[in-house]
């Protein structure tokens, strides 16, 4: 489709777009003290941003000739990414590290990273994959360190930007090399290209894929490319580290999914001989033990951690594994798994976060020690932190459970060559109740037990929340209407219209 | 194809030819590589070796019109100076991307006057960016 | 002399300085040109398979595209910098190591 008759359908990019301009300029008005004030702009311009998504058809095509697609699947992770924003965006008006920091810059990058990660989300072509990839990563390194008078802040964020950096410019060159086997950038001429291909160019076939898989695997960091995400979620401010953790994840897997199920596959249940056979590479066997590596890397490590938010973030290259489960087996199944459990595990992970950065405005701290006996003095806090640690590890009746429920389903029904696939994952689950139970022993078992009993401070806290510990609890026993959510929007652009 | 030993010459002094016909439009290149070089090497070595060379504690201190040296050798850097370079490269890219612009613009100008506003959109959301810097005060005292 | 692998061979030699700047320099400022050097010869490859591959001018587009986003990513990194200066007041990135390991 071309240009001009794209931009119908491109409203809530426009919008987005437009609410950026506007909080831009918003602050220039504000003086240092009112600048929170921009936030209200900026989630006026998300609301928008989400009815016209709403509003708008389901038409499934590729804009701009060929470069972003239109369907359902887009749909599904942009409503994901504008609820971790918003989220986000509420929590950051109660967090005391950005207390003495003028914020107007805060909130708009944020809209700006959202945009990205919404290109992210429908990239079908070559530039317009490097293009997001670089929106997001761009603006990350900027709110990574964000803190300018914290050495922490600024630690994470130089690691950030050199490791960012280099991943895209090796992703580039893999890139490179595969335009030039193939002549195109769009993902489906590549596709068509690909098949044709003689045996002489496996090796440059192999090379480039190991090269792009470099670049996707540190946008979800995945082993071997997850060295940057325990020092940049500890030396963040806690929200971005809990925005992190959940929408940059979820749209990179949807690049995955996209790119694997596109560029090396052909749109359908891949598990035979399509997806194996290119460049004379197992890569199903391939991402098995790239996934059972993340998770078992991400759980073994998290048992040593002193402190919670670091020990968050390790459990999050851990949930990064074990969403790449759902990645050798391309089935519908496999990717069905993967949004349950995005799903999912937004709402435990996002409130896990948010009790971490409570806490850190109340003692000051992030450590295990921080959350002695707050079982029996906050009992609210108590309660909900129990139930995101549980629906964490996984146990039923959580929405944690359902999520591994389905990407093991799926795993087990590819056949039995993915079995040890689906005992490691379930292998790790056990491992990770460890330290996720850790946090429960110091909230109820350690510390002095007080009788002043008191809720949050804020009354903002705690409706946040109850919004984010109901779907935990609720969606782990009625699961259906995100259940039917995900079918309808199963549905990705394939071969070029 | 059997060639005997005539043709086989003829081959290759074709080849050798062609060779050095397209060596030929890089030879001035060669040639002011190696007066450049030369002419640097020859004067360092030759006032290395033909010079007087007397060590003195007082002609090896940091000129400074004479006087003695006060205070540091380090000057403070001023930010600014980072500050105009970095915002020159981003507006130079941007001018950059108004280049293929201008190459095509006119066989687009057929399908309507889109191709213009279109370009007036990308300058317009460049200019917040201006706005942004100028209210910030990033461009003073320079 | 004017084929499709000398520009290759440039372009893969660049990309093996790049990323022996990038993994030994200990400069912060040093990774970053190893950066840019990696960048740069993804750049001689779009625009050499576009060349000698009958005139695709994909490959000229993206190089453009991919020179702007290099400059704007090196803006911010060395925006980074000059914060981990006004702090550490090192550039080293060995020595900024507060987070353990």
């Amino acid at each position: 489709m071309s240009n001009l008759n794209s931009l119908s359908y491109f409203w809530p990019e426009l919008i987005l777009t437009g609410t950026v301009l506007v909080a831009i300029v918003a602050d220039l008005f504000y003086r240092k003290e009112d600048s929170f004030k921009v936030a209200w702009w900026v989630l006026g311009g998300l609301t928008l941003t989400m009815a016209a998504i709403r509003m708008g058809g389901s038409a499934v095509t590729d804009l701009f000739m060929g470069t972003i697609a239109l369907d359902p699947f887009a749909e599904f992770f942009k409503v994901l990414i504008l609820l971790s924003t918003v989220l986000v965006i509420l929590i950051s008006f109660k967090t005391d590290e950005l207390k003495n920091y003028s914020v107007g810059e805060y909130f708009s990058i944020l809209a700006i990273m959202a945009f990205g990660l919404f290109l992210m989300a429908s990239a079908i072509d070559i530039l317009m994959v490097y293009l997001s990839i670089e929106i997001v990563s761009i603006m990350s390194f900027f709110l990574a360190g964000y803190l300018k008078k914290s050495q922490l802040s600024n630690e994470a964020a130089l690691k950030y930007v050199l490791y960012g950096a280099f991943s895209s410019g090796i992703m580039l060159f893999g890139f490179s090399i595969l335009f030039g086997l193939t002549g195109s950038t769009k993902f489906f001429e590549i596709r068509q290209a690909l098949a044709g291909l003689e045996n002489g160019a496996n090796l440059a076939l192999i090379i480039s894929a190991v090269f792009i898989l470099a670049g996707f695997g540190y946008k979800i960091s995945a082993v071997p490319f997850h060295f940057w995400t325990p020092d940049v979620y500890e030396g963040s401010p806690t929200t971005i580290t809990a925005y992190l953790s959940i929408a940059p994840k979820a749209a990179g897997f949807a690049m995955l999914i996209r790119f694997f199920n596109q560029v090396m596959g052909d749109g359908t249940a891949m598990i035979n001989d399509s997806w194996s056979a290119l460049g004379g590479l197992p890569w199903p066997q391939l991402m098995g033990v790239l996934a059972v590596a993340t998770m078992s890397l991400g759980n073994l490590v998290a048992i040593q951690q002193n402190s919670v938010k670091r020990m968050l973030a390790y459990s999050s290259i851990a949930h990064a594994g074990y969403m790449m489960m759902g990645l050798p087996v391309m089935s519908n199944q496999g990717i069905y798994g993967i949004m349950m459990y995005l799903v999912m595990y937004l709402f435990m992970n996002l409130g896990a976060f948010f009790v971490v950065i409570y806490i850190q405005g109340k003692t000051g701290g992030e450590s295990y020690e921080d959350f002695n006996g707050l079982g029996w003095t906050m009992p609210f806090i108590g309660v909900v932190m129990a139930l995101f640690m549980f629906a964490l590890t996984g146990l039923p009746p959580t929405a944690g459970f359902i999520g591994k429920f389905y990407l093991f389903a799926a795993v087990i029904e590819a056949g039995p060559q993915f079995y040890w696939l689906a005992f490691f994952g379930a292998l790790n689950s056990v491992i990770s109740l460890y330290y996720y139970v850790r946090v429960v022993k110091h909230m109820y078992l350690r510390g002095e037990r007080s009788d002043d009993v008191s809720m949050p401070s804020s009354n903002l806290v705690t409706v946040l929340l109850v919004f984010l510990a109901v779907p935990s609890l609720v969606l782990g026993v009625y699961w259906e209407p995100v259940a039917n959510w995900i079918n309808q929007s199963l549905v990705l652009l394939s071969s070029g219209m | 194809m059997i060639l005997d030993d005539y043709e086989v010459s003829n081959v290759i002094q074709i080849q050798i030819n062609s060779w050095l016909i397209m060596i030929e439009n890089y030879l001035p290149i060669l040639i002011v590589f190696i007066l450049a070089a030369g002419f640097v090497f020859v004067s360092l070595i030759l006032s290395h070796f033909v010079g007087p060379r007397i060590d003195n504690k007082v002609k090896m201190m940091p000129y400074e019109s004479g006087v003695d040296p006060v205070g540091e050798t380090r000057i403070r850097f001023s930010i600014r100076f980072f500050l105009i370079a970095l915002l020159f490269i981003i507006f130079d890219i941007e001018i950059v991307f108004l280049y293929p612009w201008a190459v095509v613009f006119k066989d687009f100008l057929t399908m309507g006057s889109f191709i213009f506003f279109e370009m007036v959109v990308f300058l317009f959301i460049l200019a917040f960016g201006f706005v942004y810097v100028w209210k910030n005060g990033a461009l003073e005292w320079e | 002399m004017d084929s499709l692998t000398n520009y290759l061979f440039v372009s893969a030699s660049l990309f093996c300085l790049g990323l022996y700047g990038v993994i030994t320099r200990r400069n912060a400022v040093a990774v970053l040109m190893g950066v840019e050097l990696i960048l740069n010869s993804a750049n001689i490859n779009f625009v050499a398979f576009a060349r000698f591959s009958g005139m695709n001018m994909a490959g000229h587009v993206y190089a453009l595209f991919v020179i702007v986003l290099a400059a704007a990513e090196a803006a911010v990194a060395l925006a980074i910098i000059i914060n981990i200066f006004n702090n550490f007041k090192t550039i080293n990135v060995d020595d900024v190591s507060q987070l353990r390991q």
